[in-house]
């Protein structure tokens, strides 16, 4: 059954239905969206809520195949470069938005990570909303927080079906809970963004990169945590060993061509300061081998080819194995990542000093779940299976496994927004599919 | 007292003795207090005009025993209000007459530095500044620093989601904190978060920070240090008028400068930090910005330059550059003694805690000045410019009739004013009873019943903290409620699958 809700030209709203296999419900404002859960509700009827539906391929298979399609809200309600933020409805493009801030010489300072690089579809598709559900930070996440430290407000429909507010317009706000912290990153399941309020901030105006060559991954390791405790304000730590290199395409081919690891060291702001920091930096560090310094364009295409993921690019040479994303205290991800990559043969890259691991692990039954997470647990860390072929993601847990306690609580706070399981069902959890 | 706190529970009163012994046999020694003498200390926090005696003070020292308490409480129905070091400024620790007030004084260990992965694990009675202190040698330090850093405790800044001066730049505790050890009121103990930059599953520690002492009890703290920058320096801007002030902030972060803090004063608080500290103000002036800029030496000098121009080109009149730690800390004296010189200058005041978009604050300062000549009550402004979040000082006399319900009034006044400028209730106060019946200004009943919905999620009988924050408190059961639209379906023919 294919249900339209269509408005006539007198504005009013009505159905049309059609008989086919999956349902797709087009919603023009977030009136329609309170109208759609309620239906969806008393039908018993979960909904798949998707943007651009460029990140689909993440999670689970959904329980459902009612989609609820909130892209027609694009609109960009409201840039106030002055006061830092931007207001836009969810279903905005990402990219739009972001050539938006770019004409004013903002950004997103979290850096959101464009993913149709490493799943292969969506390639200049995402909204902001699927931005915000997925949460993916890249490289400055260090530096300046991540996605969930950037929403200010929301306005969402929960799964009682009711219009919400959270937070507000202004970066300095504790009034009420900050719901939004639980909206970044929930994958659609708590509740529908219609329109958010985003904190940016201003590009700097120069980047350095300080290139540290041939470092084992625990060596490296070593050097990011040194160049972190340093006063040089890094807004970037990578490593990236020469087998994973070898495999990336575009910016970071260059650095492959010599052979050996690199490890990157990002420096940002106006131009004296990031040449001072460099040298300085380069100075400090010199222990760990003489760098050699990248500016600018270079730079800035470094990382985001690491923000993205390039080594292990859908179109690459290691894209048919699993990619994990697996995060850690920052000081122990060279050798837990070491030892991962030697045991299962797989290629690691490392960033946010070593706390954000990408592993391409060759195919097996359960992608190495079983093997890392094991290895994971006494360092606190979790896992989460990015990139997997449906058949293996029915077998392995895509998300980390929360321990008990903290599992019943999760699953309290998403009743709460959600208590008929009507949004996203079984994307996070796997579940047998009816 | 204006604000009408929950019933009593009779038949707990009448079991308060069998309550604290059982209690004493939860928590050893002195660790149990009941005459009423000794908890005198606990019957308020630094919102002093509201005073209630709790029905027994209980000072765990472990978590093990926080998790007892509380699981008795649970089982035996008895409302809990948790504090820290009682510095709130919104009433967050206000004490029930029927409630355990469970003091987090005994956590003052920190358990563990660890600077290769850049966070510090502490109890929760440590306080803020403690924990920078503890790190300071090797060069580190924690970026929140709110004003009451001396004494307040992390625990509270977790409750709290408390800022700072230097916020702008750094953020509030909810962008400085990893993990922590957290107690619900049924007594489960749970660990959220941890030493990885991310936690894994929802993010329930950012639901936590601030959710003001009515979620769980935080018996470990996980947070971020940062190393020191390079170098930081300050100016101390006088303007003539407060719009070009305004105007001046809005043009330093419209070219892209953000700044460690930039605060601001206007006339009266500028006079009163003055005669309080002698920082050199210029007396002359109707607004002052002290901005710092901190990073490397090089940058430090070149932003300073611009930031001097910009205000020379908004109109200063004054304009004086720190030319050495002592010199800047010396500019900042004056900003951080301003609430106790302004209480040099009026026997009582009211301090308030709204944001604003920052380019509203010429039109919220003449706002805040008619309702000053409307209440007859004179005000003082310091205000965190560069994050909008202003706090005017409410200047009254508690011992003259009426004065300071008035003085609630223009202060409840000057929060809805923020509201309507596109701004909120509290920009780092807190709610606590202070501000909870201003809630509905903010967000309706779908707003609320959502956030205590979440509440329920935590403490699903309401025994945590009750009274503060929410203005309605509602059974979880009712809340929890689907509203199905029985007969008039938008979706009639939805498939069922």
């Amino acid at each position: 059954m294919l249900t339209f809700l269509v408005s006539s030209p007198k504005g009013e709203r009505k159905h049309i239905s059609l008989r086919v296999v999956v349902t797709v419900l087009r919603i023009r404002d977030a009136a329609d969206i309170e109208l759609a859960v309620r239906a969806a509700i008393a039908g018993e009827q979960p909904l798949e809520i998707i943007g651009h539906g460029s990140k689909r391929s993440i999670g689970h298979a959904m329980t459902t195949n009612a989609v609820l399609d909130v892209s027609a809200l694009n609109v960009v309600t409201c840039y106030e470069p002055n006061e830092l933020i931007i207001t836009v409805q969810a279903g905005a493009p990402l990219d739009e938005v972001l050539s938006l801030l770019d004409s004013r010489n903002q950004e997103f300072a979290f850096e959101p990570m464009d993913t149709a690089v490493l799943l292969g579809v969506g390639s200049g598709r995402g909204t902001i909303g699927g931005m915000i559900g997925a949460g993916l930070a890249g490289p400055r996440r260090i530096r300046a927080g991540g996605v969930r430290d950037h929403l200010l407000g929301a306005h969402a429909v929960s799964g009682f079906g009711d219009g919400f507010k959270a937070g507000g317009r202004v970066v300095k706000n504790v009034t009420g809970y900050d719901l939004c912290k639980l909206l970044a990153g929930s994958w659609g399941t708590l509740a529908i963004m219609t329109e958010v309020t985003l904190k940016v901030m201003p590009k700097a105006e120069a980047e350095r990169t300080l290139v540290l060559r041939g470092l084992d991954d625990v060596t490296a390791n070593r050097a990011m945590t040194a160049a972190m405790g340093s006063s040089y304000d890094v807004s970037g730590a990578a490593h990236l060993p020469h087998s994973a290199l070898k495999a990336a395409p575009g910016a970071l081919a260059g650095l492959a061509s010599t052979g050996q690891a690199a490890t990157l060291l990002r420096l940002e702001g106006i131009a004296a300061s990031v040449v001072h920091r460099g040298a300085a930096l380069a100075a400090n560090l010199a222990s760990f081998g003489a760098g050699e310094l990248v500016e600018d364009a270079e730079s800035a295409a470094l990382w985001r080819a690491v923000r993205d993921v390039a080594p292990f690019a859908a179109d690459g040479p290691l894209g048919a194995w699993p990619v994990w994303r697996i995060v850690c205290p920052p000081a122990s991800g060279g050798v837990f990542g070491q030892a991962l990559a030697r045991e299962t043969g797989g290629e690691v890259i490392y960033d946010w000093v070593g706390g954000l691991l990408w592993a391409a692990l060759p195919s097996s039954v359960d992608a190495h779940a079983a093997l890392l997470r094991r290895r994971l647990a006494p360092l606190g860390g979790h896992a989460t299976l990015l990139r997997a072929d449906e058949e293996t993601r029915r077998a392995v847990d895509v998300f980390h496994p929360l321990a008990k306690g903290v599992a019943a609580l999760s699953e309290r706070v998403r009743q709460s927004f959600d208590p008929q399981s009507i949004l996203n069902r079984g994307r996070l959890a796997r579940t047998p599919i009816s | 007292m204006t604000v009408m706190m929950p019933a009593s529970d009779r038949l707990v009163l009448d079991r308060r003795d069998a309550i604290v012994a059982d209690l004493r046999g939860i928590v050893p020694g002195e660790g149990v207090i009941s005459s009423a003498a000794e908890m005198l200390p606990y019957e308020s926090d630094a919102l002093t005009a509201y005073r209630q005696p709790p029905m027994v003070v209980v000072l765990p020292e472990t978590t093990e025993q926080v998790s007892r308490v509380l699981k008795y409480c649970f089982d035996n129905g008895i409302k809990v209000v948790p504090r820290g070091s009682g510095t709130s400024l919104s009433g967050g620790a206000l004490p029930l007459a029927d409630a355990v007030l469970l003091g987090l004084g005994k956590f003052k260990r920190i358990r563990e530095i660890d600077f290769d992965n850049r966070v510090v694990i502490t109890e929760p009675g440590v306080t803020n500044l403690a924990i920078s202190q503890a790190v300071a040698h090797a060069g580190f330090y924690y970026a929140p620093d709110p004003s009451s850093q001396i004494a307040c405790s992390i625990g509270g800044n977790i409750a709290e989601n408390s800022g700072g001066v230097h916020c702008l730049k750094y953020g509030m505790t909810t962008n400085n904190v990893l993990g922590c050890q957290l107690v619900l009121m049924s007594g489960e103990v749970l660990r959220i978060g941890g030493k990885a930059p991310e936690q894994a599953g929802y993010d329930l520690m950012g639901i936590i920070t601030g959710s003001e002492g009515l979620l769980g009890v935080v018996t470990e703290v996980t947070v971020r240090i940062l190393r020191k920058p390079e170098t930081a320096r300050a100016l101390m801007v006088g303007f003539s008028q407060v719009e070009a002030a305004g105007e001046c902030v809005a043009r330093i972060i419209g070219a892209g400068i953000i700044p460690a803090g930039m605060e601001m004063m206007d006339r009266p608080a500028i006079h009163a930090a003055e005669a309080f500290v002698k920082a050199g103000y210029p007396l002359d002036v109707e607004a002052l910005l002290i901005i710092e800029l901190d990073g490397s030496s090089i940058e430090v000098n070149e932003l300073i330059q611009r930031v001097e121009a910009i205000a020379l080109g908004c109109g200063s009149t004054s304009c004086r550059i720190s030319g050495s730690e002592a010199e800047r800390d010396l500019f900042w004296a004056g900003r951080k003694a301003a609430f106790p010189a302004v209480g040099r200058i009026s026997p009582d005041y009211l301090c308030m805690d709204g944001t604003i978009p920052r380019g509203a604050l010429p039109r919220a300062l003449v706002r805040i000045r008619d309702l000053g000549e409307k209440y007859g009550l004179g005000v003082a402004n310091v205000f965190h410019a560069g994050d909008g979040n202003l706090h005017p000082l409410i200047l009254y006399d508690a011992n003259k009739p009426g004065e300071m319900d008035k003085a609630e009034e223009f202060g409840a006044d000057i929060l809805r004013c923020c509201v309507e400028l596109g701004g909120v209730l509290t920009g780092e106060h807190g709610v606590g009873i202070e501000k909870r019946d201003l809630m509905p200004h903010m967000f309706s009943e779908a707003d609320l019943n959502q956030q205590q919905r979440v509440k329920c999620a935590f403490d699903a009988r309401g025994l945590l903290n009750p009274g503060k924050v929410f203005p309605t408190l509602h059974r979880c059961a009712e809340l929890g409620r689907v509203h199905v639209h029985g007969g008039k379906l938008a979706f009639p023919e939805l498939p069922r699958f």
